[in-house]
């Protein structure tokens, strides 16, 4: 296992692409939660606002490239046909699953913490301009808060686990263009279905869709306005990542390489 | 196709293959990979799944006030032109038969707003304040019968537009302008004219500025003219709007011509409960010494009002389906080029037919013509299928022409073809799937949803510069200058025209693929 | 029990309707280089690919040094393998392609350096693959599978895309690598590259094993003698030596093949009628002849100018 692990650690170190996903994670997830704290003029009458939520907006298109950089880990060599010298040289198929998962993780998760940090900051210091400020009742974003402290952290673990849902999409479908297909539509395609449902069936999609449950635990305010627990949705997004993953070790166990 | 390509391979080729041959190269190329052709057909299968399932998870409850709910839509009138209108007013008036004229003055115009919003019940929103909404309308009308959608042509005075010569809903003339008060008072005059129907106003009721006609074809000798008191759903304190009221005094009421010996009449117009349009309470007249004081709740105007009726258009089902069919689409156009990149066949390609533009344009042309063809008909049958279904499920299908409804499926047809042409460009500029496959899909897919969970100015941002603009394509509800009304996304209302819209997604599309010309013939197969 | 053999025992796979193997039985002894080969599509590479675990056979099984390949512990300091050579990601360094496969055996980084210097890819280490040639994809593949230094050897086609030194090179490192004892396994359906470095030969067809033998038992087993004869009239010719009791195929319009007859015979034979000929020479069978005879009927893909040239 050691082994695997050091073999899937050097093989994503030195692919070219790695780097540039991870950082362009970070700076789109930021980017964007900037621009959208940039535009956000908040008016007295507008209700209450969620500044943390606000500041994690990034993350809508942040998970996308995260979601890329986990199909790449697989699909790329499926593309290439290195997976068969990748599965001679660790012919225990599960092994190798479990060390791209768990190199994923922590890419996913080092990117995770960047990104929210940043967002986090950006907010503390944009949102004020947009009028969430102490003086309209808003205090500054401070991880010390506890449920901002769970947005960050539910956030990071967010993505981590957005990566391993389109590790096993990509393990189970073997190709980059469909998989990521799979996995972004899997993502944002259930929030636009709900959309054109009335209640109770809207609410009923927003709880069981990977990325409406997951994001529920970005919500610091008003809880009930959420679909679905902070908790208990990011526990569907797990669900969703480890279903995936269990089709696709199944797969990868009973397929020829 | 006479221009020499600069491409490596083909310098001293002395002939050039045609482009019928290069485009049925692509062409076989395309029909035998399975995949290929069968994801076409699933694209246009998921489209019309899902516009079959997003019409069936609709279901249109009507409330009334009191709570009692039913299955169905409330009532919405139907205009002289089949469009969708609000016409809800009160109305002081008698009949006219033939020629005739009346004139009056309008001294005051004042409103009152709602503090709830609209979507409470008519009996929780009786609180207000002082306030006139823009479009507050008070003035002379003339109309063949108060049936709600029936003919009419009108001169009043306004909130916030001056006076206005409106007729048949959509058509508006604006007379002078300037808030009306007791200082300030404003004489209207209201004409007919056989078929004619002809507005003036005047400050002094002696000098009288002609504001617009209208001729009413059929028009019947006997028609009801009266003076009305209206006042629209105001949105400028909250976006899902509020209820208000107008109030006005007429004085120097003049009926010149053949009138009904009864006394002057007053009425109430689609103020029912089960009127769509929302009013804040039915309205009154009184007669004070010479002048008759009324007061009235509504609009006469285009309907423009989605957020008010949550009404579907015939289009309405259409765009989930068709964001699943893009994806489908998106992933053929990204694989039929990177494919080709991956296993090396680029550099057969390029050996066999040196002209690497022509490649690009023919390989275009094909995956643009299976987008068009995919996208034309699940659109066809979505449309129709999804109006049936809504229909049948009780909701209220706005009215759309035909030609607006073949807008949009050229439109959707034409949007496929363009995201599929623009992916293609991205693949070949790109050599790699997961850039122009992530790209494609973010790019369509995101900024509805970040319109879905931000209020803010950005949403309509992306549909006017991001290549989602050519969603815009979708666009069923007609707007109107007549209606003040938050013509936002949330709303149903992209910020572009349909067909400019596609421009901007086009100029995207051009500018990748001018990218891709340029990359392509630079560049080492 | 010896590390260096590979045993495969009666190999039964279906891919959907076509029998990819069809009962495949062999075994790569050590210290020998067994030449494996078969037409396009006889089966070799499916072989190869349930040999290291890639594919699951339907039936039959595998043991590499005696052991299943699943239970190796670091396979690839048993068994070495060059699959395909073009299954690199393009955007890593030779080094760096090296290095994963290295660290998933636990060996060192010098051990990359030690096998990069082996197949001469040293001066271009730190290159990225996907600018390789494909004879220098074939030496990184060569060098991965030398990295865990095997005791045995599984190489698929390995003289593809090579420069004539680079064949040279392939030839002795093959040598080499036998004569240290390791069991080597080389396929190709190219006979010509195998002669003189294959001991042993295994010959597959259409799934199933035709030949499995020593080459000089193999080459025993191949038709006599054929005598060439250049002439200018080879119908004549021809005519001549079938009434002495020859059978002959005309190659070319100067060029016949003679069997039936020794050459002192056809010499003879034409000297009497009078037909003018400018060469005879003995030809002994070669590996291709033997391959032609046992593949006969066999090739899943094969054009009318092959079935001619295989007479």
């Amino acid at each position: 296992m050691i082994e695997a692990l050091r073999a899937e650690w050097t093989k994503t170190r030195t692919t070219g692409g790695t780097a540039w996903l991870l950082t362009g994670a970070v700076a789109v997830t930021i980017a964007v939660s900037a621009g959208s704290a940039a535009a956000t003029h908040v008016s007295p009458q507008s209700g209450q606002e969620d500044p943390t939520k606000l500041a994690l907006a990034g993350i809508y298109l942040g998970q996308a490239v995260i979601a890329v950089f986990a199909v790449l880990t697989i699909a790329e060599e499926y593309d290439t046909g290195m997976i068969r010298v990748s599965l001679a040289a660790m012919p225990h198929r599960l092994i190798l699953l479990t060390a791209k998962a768990a190199t994923t993780t922590a890419l996913a998760l080092a990117a995770g913490i960047l990104a929210v940090t940043g967002c986090l900051l950006v907010g503390r210091l944009m949102l004020p301009d947009a009028g969430l400020d102490p003086a309209h009742g808003y205090p500054l974003i401070t991880i010390s808060h506890s449920p901002t402290l769970r947005a960050a952290s539910g956030s990071v673990c967010y993505l981590v686990l957005i990566a391993l849902l389109a590790l096993g999409v990509a393990t189970a479908i073997r190709d980059t263009a469909p998989s990521i297909a799979v996995v972004l539509g899997l993502l944002y395609l259930p929030p636009l279905l709900a959309q054109a449902f009335t209640e109770p069936l809207r609410r009923h999609i927003e709880q069981i869709a990977p990325m409406t449950a997951g994001l529920a635990i970005q919500a610091t305010t008003n809880p009930h306005s959420q679909p679905i627990a902070p908790w208990a949705g990011l526990g569907v997004l797990t669900a969703w990542a480890a279903a995936s993953l269990l089709i696709a070790a199944l797969l990868l166990r009973l397929r020829d390489a | 196709m006479t221009r020499t390509s600069a491409s490596p391979l083909s310098a001293g080729t002395p002939e050039r293959t045609r482009f019928t041959a290069v485009l049925r190269a692509e062409w076989t190329k395309f029909r035998t990979v399975r995949g290929w052709v069968i994801a076409p057909v699933i694209a246009a299968l998921l489209c019309i799944m899902f516009a079959y399932l997003v019409a069936n998870g609709t279901h249109t409850d009507f409330c009334t006030g009191a709570g009692n709910c039913k299955a169905g839509h409330p009532f919405v009138p139907t205009g002289p032109n089949g469009q969708a209108v609000a016409d809800s007013y009160y109305t002081v008036g008698r009949q006219l038969t033939g020629d005739g004229t009346i004139t009056t003055q309008v001294t005051s115009l004042t409103g009152v707003i709602s503090t709830a919003m609209t979507n409470v019940a008519p009996s929780q929103a009786q609180q207000t304040r002082p306030g006139l909404a823009a479009w507050a309308k008070a003035g002379i009308l003339a109309r063949p019968s108060t049936r709600q959608g029936s003919a009419y042509a009108a001169v009043m005075a306004t909130g916030g537009h001056g006076d206005r010569f409106q007729y048949n809903y959509s058509h508006d003339n604006p007379g002078r302008s300037g808030p009306v008060s007791t200082s300030s008072p404003r004489w209207l005059r209201l004409t007919r004219t056989g078929d004619t129907l002809t507005g003036y106003d005047s400050t002094n009721g002696t000098t009288w500025t002609r504001i617009g006609a209208a001729h009413l074809t059929g028009l019947p000798v006997t028609v009801h003219v009266g003076l009305f008191v209206t006042s629209p759903v105001s949105f400028q304190t909250s976006a899902s709007g509020s209820r208000t009221l107008a109030t006005a005094t007429f004085d120097h009421t003049i009926i010149d011509g053949h009138t009904t010996p009864n006394a002057w009449h007053g009425q109430s117009i689609g103020a029912r409960q089960q009127d769509f349009y929302p009013t804040l309470r039915v309205g009154s007249y009184q007669r004070a010494d010479s002048s008759l004081v009324i007061s009235g709740s509504g609009d006469i105007a285009p309907a423009v009002v989605q957020g008010l009726l949550g009404a579907d258009t015939a289009a309405s089902s259409l765009p989930f389906g068709l964001t699943v069919a893009l994806i489908v689409i998106i992933v053929v156009a990204t694989m039929f080029i990177t494919a080709e990149y991956r296993r090396g066949l680029i550099r057969i390609t390029f050996a066999a037919i040196p002209g690497r533009r022509r490649v690009l344009a023919a390989k275009a042309a094909v995956i643009g013509a299976v987008a068009f063809v995919t996208a034309a008909a699940a659109a066809t049958v979505a449309i129709s299928l999804g109006e049936r279904i809504l229909q049948a499920n009780g909701a209220y299908v706005f009215p759309a022409s035909a030609s607006t409804v073949v807008r949009i499926i050229a439109g959707t047809a034409a949007l496929a073809t363009v995201t599929a042409v623009a992916v293609l460009a991205v693949g070949a500029i790109t050599r790699r799937s997961a850039a122009a496959v992530a790209t494609g899909i973010v790019v369509f897919v995101l900024p509805s949803i970040i319109g879905s969970i931000s209020s803010g100015g950005a949403v309509q941002w992306l549909y006017r510069l991001t290549p989602a603009a050519g969603l815009s394509v979708l666009q069923a509800l007609p707007r109107s200058a007549q209606v003040d009304y938050p013509y936002t996304f949330a709303n149903g209302y992209y910020p572009l025209a349909p067909w400019a819209g596609l421009g901007v997604l086009t100029a995207w599309a051009a500018l990748a693929l001018g990218i891709a010309a340029v990359v392509l013939r630079r560049r080492d197969a | 029990m010896n590390d260096a053999v590979i045993e495969v025992t009666g190999l039964r796979k279906r891919f959907g309707p076509t029998l990819a193997l069809g009962g495949v039985t062999f075994t790569a002894p050590p210290g020998k280089v067994t030449g494996f080969i078969g037409p396009n599509g006889a089966g070799k590479s499916t072989t190869i690919r349930v040999i290291l675990g890639l594919d699951a056979p339907d039936e039959g099984r595998v043991r590499v040094g005696g052991h299943p390949y699943q239970d190796l512990r670091n396979p690839l300091r048993h068994v070495g393998a060059l699959i395909d050579a073009a299954a690199v990601q393009p955007s890593r360094t030779a080094r760096n392609h090296l290095l994963w496969l290295a660290r998933s055996q636990a060996l060192k980084a010098g051990r990359v350096d030690a096998v990069l210097e082996l197949v001469g890819l040293a001066a271009a280490a730190r290159r990225r693959a996907g600018g390789f040639s494909l004879g220098m994809r074939q030496r990184l593949g060569i060098a991965a599978a030398m990295l865990g230094d095997p005791p045995v050897v599984i190489l698929d086609e390995p003289f593809n895309g090579m420069d004539p030194e680079g064949i040279v090179w392939m030839r002795k490192l093959l040598r080499t690598l036998a004569a240290e004892g390791r069991a080597l396994l080389v396929s190709s359906h190219l006979m010509s590259e195998l002669q003189g470095i294959a001991d042993h030969i295994v010959v597959i067809g259409r799934g199933k094993v035709l030949a499995d033998a020593g080459i000089d038992e193999l080459l025993a087993r191949a038709a006599g003698e054929q005598v060439l004869l250049q002439t200018p009239t080879p119908a004549e010719a021809a005519r001549v030596l079938h009434r002495a009791g020859g059978a002959t195929t005309i190659l070319d319009d100067s060029t016949l093949s003679v069997s039936g007859l020794a050459a002192r015979q056809v010499v003879e034979a034409l000297g009497q009628s009078g037909v003018v000929f400018s060469e005879v020479t003995t030809q002994r069978a070669t590996l291709e002849d033997v391959y032609f005879q046992l593949t006969s009927g066999e090739a899943e893909f094969r054009t009318e100018a092959g079935q001619g040239a295989q007479r």
